[in-house]
């Protein structure tokens, strides 16, 4: 063991890391921030780290060119052996790098850990929380699938409406007009040196600077941030109540960051990579192009956006809310840190999440789309069929070939863009149903040029018998003034 | 602290030593399917894949039970052929809803695409020796010479063998499967169709092969040419099919009960 010794003397002589690294681990944090709440921005690390690593395996065999990427990808996917489970490795590591990215930053923001004097940390972690969405789309770009194409196209004509400069960004972020091979170049260069080379340059100044400040102390009501107090009340509540921090508050986070790697393996095992999709092909329109989990809620945002607010909120609502975030310790730089005595930041935390969690599971069964196939292959429900009438089976017809079905649900299959019509007989008249269909109305085109009257009169036929046994349909009142020879009956000789 | 730091480490010890024992048996859950997870839509030839996403919504899962006729009926298969078959399905069938699928004609599958699909069908649909010795009626009207069919003796055929179940001609009010003789409904079907559903018979939903519908008189050629001639001759005036009259004066059984 001698030879060890003299190793490491040798190098400690010329490299001097003994000390700053002792004093590093050693440091004393308080003894309340030794908490499974304060654990998640090492865990976010550790991804970093994970995603590092995987990505340089990946991009041993990744062809980073417009015709090889999604073959490269097949040979990933299923001649290397484990290929696919590196593949599910990087593409869960990224997911999970996003939520526990945002939860930390959440963390950060009930905790008050933005406050005097770690602004500068939370500004970093402003742009490491872009950056992480940056690698994240363009990861979502090097999978060069149907989803990556037109995701790029989206993010291209986004690009393209900002004012005077968006066409010349445009070509910068494509490199040309189209996406074409230099686009998928020019995302593999961001997505493996530009962007992850600043990430670690942030990343390492971010926790450079929770090392040197101390960690936020755990918040508590009434204990009031002050630019002239704050220093000196930290330094003798570390002094006071300070643990070591290896191995005082050590374990959680390590504890922490390997449950986390286990449940990225976990997914990757159970769940498998990330496509790719269909092969990246303009001329394939059977194809419902979908962003990546992290950014669904975008996707839904501009789906329910009406036209006149898309060029507005896409242009101005990032600039607010990124400007925002990066002002927030600036102007909030002193006062209360509980979460107790700021309710308002509980209120946004709680408003954003759901708000968030809304526009992600909208974005997950996209209610606004069509199903295009809906009409060729959804099943018309077998009742329907075995009780109509000739007429009414002719009705069922029309009303998949004319793709009704592609925005209308029958027994619970089908497209959602239009109310669900098993019991569409409740609600509208024959009449209603007629002029429904002819005139269209509440979002629905008119079919009145596309349908021949048998088609019109057959396709009411079926919808007329659409409800549920034992519940009446719709009927027009008038009709019951009415006498059998088409007279018209006063109301009162009616209503006896 | 130390009885829990074990106990969590024997957790993690355990899942490790499954996923290394799941490791060792077989195909782990996440592993890629073989292929791509997403073909070419023009390069699927499987026929359950191309039957499930072209034609089971109009002619049913596993070809029974649509609204459109049920492809798999062993004699509806004995009656025709593979070139029949190829021809509807590229092309759509005139006077009917049927559209046509080939790239060639509009639609959005390949030749090779139409072989699959009409192949399949006969591979799963075809039993031969279905119609043997039942002498049925040619399947098309073409085949049985070229007559042109007799509407007045078509409708007599009519009342013998359709009215029991369809009501009698132009009846108001509910029959037991429905009125075919609305105009909206023959402006919709092209005779062929109805010739088919007269001779092979609609199992999935009861209607009878051209043997029994009267049970012990098989229909002739000649009776489903005339009534087919005669529905046709019905057709006239379906322009006017939109015009709804009030309730219970509607023409033909219009609803559900």
């Amino acid at each position: 063991m001698h030879w060890l010794k003299q190793t490491y003397d040798w190098f400690e002589r010329r490299l001097q890391l003994e000390g700053p690294i002792k004093e590093t681990v050693l440091h004393p944090v308080p003894k309340n921030t030794a908490s499974w709440w304060y654990v998640f921005g090492s865990a976010s690390f550790v991804l970093l780290m994970l995603q590092i690593a995987t990505g340089i395996l990946l991009a041993i065999v990744y062809v980073p060119s417009a015709g090889e990427a999604w073959n490269s990808l097949q040979v990933l996917n299923q001649q290397l052996p484990l290929g696919w489970f590196l593949r599910a490795m990087h593409g869960w590591g990224s997911n999970f790098m996003v939520a526990v990215v945002l939860i930390h930053m959440a963390q950060v923001f009930l905790f008050g850990a933005y406050k005097f004097p770690r602004e500068l940390t939370w500004i970093l972690g402003v742009f490491l929380l872009l950056m992480t969405l940056g690698m994240a789309f363009t990861g979502q770009v090097m999978r060069f699938d149907q989803d990556a194409y037109w995701g790029l196209g989206i993010g291209a004509s986004i690009v393209a409406r900002v004012p005077f400069v968006g066409g010349a960004l445009v070509n910068l972020l494509l490199g040309g007009p189209i996406i074409a091979g230099p686009t998928l170049t020019r995302f593999f260069a961001l997505h493996v040196f530009v962007i992850p080379g600043l990430m670690l340059a942030f990343a390492g100044l971010h926790i450079w600077m929770v090392i040197v400040l101390g960690i936020n102390d755990w918040p508590m009501p009434g204990r009031i941030v002050r630019r002239s107090t704050y220093v000196q009340e930290y330094k003798e509540l570390t002094h006071k109540e300070g643990i070591p921090f290896v191995p005082g508050a050590v374990w959680k986070d390590m504890m922490f960051s390997a449950a986390i790697l286990f449940a990225v393996a976990l997914c990757a095992t159970l769940l498998g990579p990330f496509g790719p999709t269909g092969v990246p092909d303009p001329t394939i329109i059977q194809t419902v192009p979908k962003p990546d989990f992290f950014f669904l809620w975008i996707y839904t945002i501009l789906s329910f956006l009406p036209e006149n607010l898309e060029t507005p909120f896409i242009l101005i609502a990032p600039i607010v809310g990124i400007g925002f975030l990066l002002a927030l310790p600036l102007f909030a730089g002193e006062g209360e840190k509980s979460w107790r005595r700021r309710p308002i930041a509980v209120l946004s935390i709680t408003v954003l999440a759901v708000g968030f969690a809304v526009c992600q599971n909208l974005g997950t069964y996209t209610p606004w789309s069509p199903e295009m196939q809906a009409w060729s292959g959804d099943t018309v429900p077998v009742r329907y069929v075995h009780t109509a009438t000739p007429l009414g089976r002719q009705g069922q017809i029309v009303f998949q070939e004319k793709q009704c079905r592609n925005c209308h649900m029958l027994g619970g299959v089908g497209g959602q863009r239009g109310p669900e019509l098993d019991g569409v007989a409740t609600r509208l008249t024959y009449d209603q149903l007629v002029h429904q269909v002819l005139q269209g109305g509440g979002n629905m085109p008119a079919y009145g040029k596309n349908l021949s009257p048998p088609q019109v009169t057959a396709l009411v036929s079926f919808l007329e018998t659409l409800h549920p046994e034992g519940q009446r349909p719709a009927q027009d009142a008038s009709q019951r003034y009415i006498s059998s020879s088409g007279e018209l009956d006063p109301p009162h000789s009616a209503s006896q | 602290m130390m009885a829990r730091l074990r106990s969590s480490s024997l957790l993690l010890v355990s899942c490790i030593a499954s996923c290394i024992t799941m490791l060792g048996c077989g195909p782990l859950p996440g592993h890629p399917k073989p292929g791509p997870e997403v073909p070419r839509p023009d390069s699927v030839l499987d026929f359950a894949t191309l039957y499930r996403q072209n034609c089971s919504a109009c002619h049913g899962a596993g070809g029974m039970n649509g609204p459109s006729y049920p492809l798999a009926n062993p004699k509806y298969q004995a009656l025709v052929d593979e070139q029949f078959l190829h021809r509807v399905v590229a092309n759509g069938e005139p006077g009917t809803l049927m559209p046509a699928f080939a790239i060639s004609a509009g639609g959005s599958l390949t030749d090779e695409q139409v072989d699959a699909l009409v192949h399949g069908m006969r591979a799963a649909w075809y039993k031969p020796g279905t119609l043997d010795g039942a002498n049925p009626p040619p399947f098309r009207a073409a085949q049985a010479g070229n007559r042109m069919g007799d509407p007045a003796h078509g409708q007599q055929v009519y009342a013998t063998y359709c009215s029991g179940c369809h009501g009698a001609a132009g009846q108001a009010g509910k029959s037991k499967a429905g009125s075919i003789t609305e105009p909206a409904f023959l402006a919709l079907v092209s005779d062929q169709t109805l010739r088919t559903v007269i001779i092979a018979g609609r199992p999935d939903i009861g209607q009878p092969d051209w043997r029994n519908v009267l049970p012990g008189h098989p229909m002739s050629d000649q009776e489903v040419t005339d009534v087919v001639a005669w529905l046709s001759s019905q057709r006239a005036g379906a322009s006017e099919a939109t015009q709804k009259q009030p309730d219970g004066q509607k023409k033909g059984g219009g609803g559900l009960p």
